[in-house]
């Protein structure tokens, strides 16, 4: 698919996302102007509708933007904003400015104390938190959803952080929130672990094409025994099991990301957050067999990017989380064989 | 990464009328037919069914409608694939010919060529077979020894293919063979039609498979006479027909559902009580069914607007035999219960049928090794 605005992106991100932004980062800096040119390119709003300030393009079009970025290593919420500027649109909240980010569902109580709303509780492993100036999450106030922005400014926020090195902070909220700050939710799909589940799949199909890439360029450039290793055939086997898996995450992210906001979405993301997981597993191993030594080195480029698919793995439901939630799904579903369920499962708008 | 790309399958491509039109047919033609038999999955032989199936427009549903077919797009045409697949029914008899054979000759053929034959495809009548591997060749094609010598009026041939599938009951195969020396390996070679019910000296014998069933075999080729409007395209242009047949071969539904009654079988026992480990690796091959589906169709959205998508189809005949192959271990990971050939419990009948069908399925259709060869190359690496 030809598309403008990944066009823009990853030469933007080709220009400016290098080793040493990423090391830096990992370090503990925000790349400040980095976020600037984001948002004056304006990709951090892709996803909400064109009066509100998006491209007009095809939600799974703008979701690709979160594969460029994870093909980039970028160190920045820009997955994080694109979602939560799309819940808070939906749920007719203000578009806040600056770096936003999300935060798993159902981990604050939500009441009433006297005639303002009040949020409290614990949030763990918020992506970015430090970084960002409010955090969108859902919360449930009499059995209603309701999408709350959280100015981070206001709550206390202790770092913490994921193997990559990126900030995945603990936030204690307990804060009184105004109408502006909260809105009953729009739709149920998945809630914001659906949604992470969304975009770290596409970040790690990203991640995965440059890990192969790197691979195979690393391959034909290292010689041994009088000739690139790649042109060993064990090593050509496992660059071939690469490419299937980096299709395969690929595939699994990009039919996610076609359902979004369709009722065929639930299961898909499901299915796409397991999947790219186990090939992140598999491509990330292989990867560093074939670089040897030097792939093992904080020197070498290789590791910011298996550390960051080995740690969004574990964000927003595991392959194990989402196993048992797609096999529940198709062990009690009422169709009448299995096959029923596997086709409407993609079918878009079918699903009971 | 071009490789690593599938383009979503177009909207609209789970023609859902075309598909409840297929199950509904199903259900009543294969009413009584039993799990153990489904789990033949395509190795299943019925001119009868083909036959029916084709009267209803579902044989050579891509070919042009001047030629018996129905213009339908392959995406229509995956849906009748995959639920004959997921269904179990007995496709053989026609799926050679329907895949990749009837393709090959609208693409190549002569007028006459398409005339006689593409339209009585379409009707499900013809069975076809493949005439590739011989005795010295299997992944190395370019290694074909039987020859077709130029005589007069047409061609001799002698040689020995095997592990021809149907071959014992089919009406055509296309032979592989060689037709003319050449500096490069792949030069020399060409396509031929051979009427293996009107032509004589072709000795076809039967070979048994490892679970004891008879559905590949010897053929040999002993001055046998081909007319010369048996050559099928290009003379010395075989090795690259051949190569363009592979994504019609090796991207289809049935590089991923060989094993597809088995998982029926299991999931039909895991339904009443599962545990929570057990709900997860239905969940893991939930997932990857629906991804290698996705990139599946997207190969047939491919062939849909004329590209050529080879590699893509070497990825899903790779990817698909791993899941496939893998389906007997986790039913016994996930159920304790032996396998019983020809068993009354159809879950032990099933898992025995399948057990001893999935060695070949990382064998037929060009082995894994070979495949991710080809990957490779793709990747740029030979
Ligand atoms: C059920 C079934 C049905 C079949 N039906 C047909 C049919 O209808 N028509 C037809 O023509 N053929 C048919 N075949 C044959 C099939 O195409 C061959 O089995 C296949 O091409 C492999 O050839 P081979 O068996 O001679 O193995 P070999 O080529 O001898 O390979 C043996 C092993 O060596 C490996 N190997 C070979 N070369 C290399 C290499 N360069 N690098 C690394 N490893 C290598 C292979 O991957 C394999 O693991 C069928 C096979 C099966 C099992």
């Amino acid at each position: 698919m030809e598309s403008m605005i990944h066009d823009m992106a990853e030469r933007l991100f080709r220009d400016h996302v290098h080793h040493r932004l990423r090391a830096d980062a990992a370090a503990g800096q925000c790349p400040e102007t980095l976020w600037t040119r984001i948002e004056e390119a304006g990709l951090h709003m892709a996803l909400v509708p064109e009066e509100a300030g998006g491209f007009g393009v095809p939600a799974a079009e703008a979701l690709g933007l979160v594969r460029v970025a994870g093909a980039h290593g970028l160190p920045l919420p820009l997955a994080e904003t694109l979602i939560a500027n799309a819940v808070l649109a939906g749920a007719g909240l203000a578009l806040p400015r600056g770096r936003l980010t999300i935060a798993e569902d159902a981990a604050l109580r939500l009441e009433r104390r006297g005639g303002a709303l009040h949020a409290s509780g614990h949030l763990a492993m918020v992506p970015f938190a430090r970084w960002a100036d409010r955090i969108v999450t859902i919360a449930a106030l009499d059995g209603v959803n309701h999408v709350l922005s959280l100015p981070v400014k206001d709550l206390t926020v202790t770092p913490a952080q994921d193997l990559a090195g990126m900030p995945r902070d603990d936030v204690a909220v307990d804060l009184a929130l105004t109408d502006a700050d909260a809105a009953p939710a729009y739709r149920s799909m998945g809630g914001m672990r659906g949604l992470g589940a969304l975009v770290r799949s596409l970040a790690t199909a990203g991640a995965l094409e440059t890990i192969l890439r790197m691979s195979v360029e690393y391959a034909n450039d290292r010689v041994q025994f009088g000739r690139p290793i790649g042109k060993f055939q064990s090593i050509q086997q496992y660059l071939a099991t690469m490419a299937g898996e980096t299709a395969a995450a690929r595939a699994a992210a990009e039919m996610a990301a076609g359902s979004y906001d369709t009722a065929a979405f639930a299961l898909t993301v499901a299915a796409a957050k397991s999947r790219s997981g186990e090939a992140a597993q598999t491509v990330g191993a292989l990867a560093h067999q074939i670089h040897g030594a030097i792939g093992y080195t904080e020197e070498h480029a290789l590791h910011h990017f298996t550390k960051r698919i080995w740690s969004w793995q574990d964000e927003f439901g595991t392959e194990l989380d989402w196993n048992r939630e797609l096999g529940r799904a198709a062990l009690s579903s009422p169709h009448d064989t299995f096959w029923h369920f596997i086709t409407d499962s993609t079918a878009q708008g079918v699903l009971t | 990464m071009t490789l690593t790309a599938f383009p979503p399958p177009p909207s609209g491509a789970d023609h859902n009328d075309l598909r409840q039109e297929v199950r509904a047919f199903l259900a009543e033609e294969l009413a009584d037919f039993s799990p153990e038999k489904r789990a033949k999955s395509w190795n299943g032989f019925s001119r009868d069914f083909s036959r029916k199936l084709a009267q209803r427009g579902w044989v050579g549903m891509t070919f042009p409608e001047e030629y018996g077919g129905h213009a339908r797009s392959a995406l229509e045409r995956y849906v009748v694939s995959e639920e004959l697949l997921a269904a179990g029914a007995p496709v053989i008899a026609h799926w050679i010919a329907d895949r990749q054979s009837g393709p090959l000759i609208l693409a190549k053929g002569t007028e006459e060529q398409k005339r006689a034959i593409v339209p009585r495809i379409a009707a499900g009548e013809l069975c076809f077979c493949i005439g590739m591997s011989e005795p010295d060749c299997g992944s190395d094609l370019a290694a074909t020894r039987t020859v077709a010598t130029e005589v007069e009026g047409g061609f001799r041939v002698n040689g020995t293919k095997v592990w021809t599938t149907y071959a014992h009951v089919a009406d055509y195969m296309i032979l592989f063979c060689r037709t003319g020396k050449s500096d490069d390996r792949h030069g020399g070679m060409s396509q031929l039609l051979v009427d293996l019910k009107a032509t004589k000296n072709i000795q076809i014998s039967p070979i048994i498979d490892m679970a004891g069933e008879h559905h590949f075999n010897q053929v040999i080729f002993d001055d046998t006479f081909l007319p010369s409007d048996a050559l099928l395209g290009e003379k010395g242009e075989g090795w690259s027909q051949v190569m363009s047949e592979l994504a019609f071969e090796r991207s289809g539904p049935e590089r991923f559902l060989s094993s597809f009654a088995l998982i029926e079988e299991l999931i039909r026992l895991l339904r009443q009580d599962a545990t929570e480990a057990q709900q997860a690796e239905i969940g893991r091959l939930s997932a990857h069914l629906m991804v290698l589906r996705q990139m599946s169709r997207s190969v047939a959205g491919m062939l849909n607007v004329g590209k050529n998508p080879a590699l893509q189809a070497a990825i899903v005949k790779d990817l698909g035999a791993l899941f496939e192959q893998d389906i007997p271990r986790l039913a016994r990971s996930l159920i304790s219960r032996p396998a019983v050939p020809g068993g009354r419990d159809s879950y032990a009948a099933v898992l025995a049928y399948t057990e001893l069908a999935v060695p070949s399925f990382s064998l037929r259709g060009g082995t894994r090794e070979i495949l991710r060869g080809i990957i490779a190359r793709g990747l740029g690496l030979r």
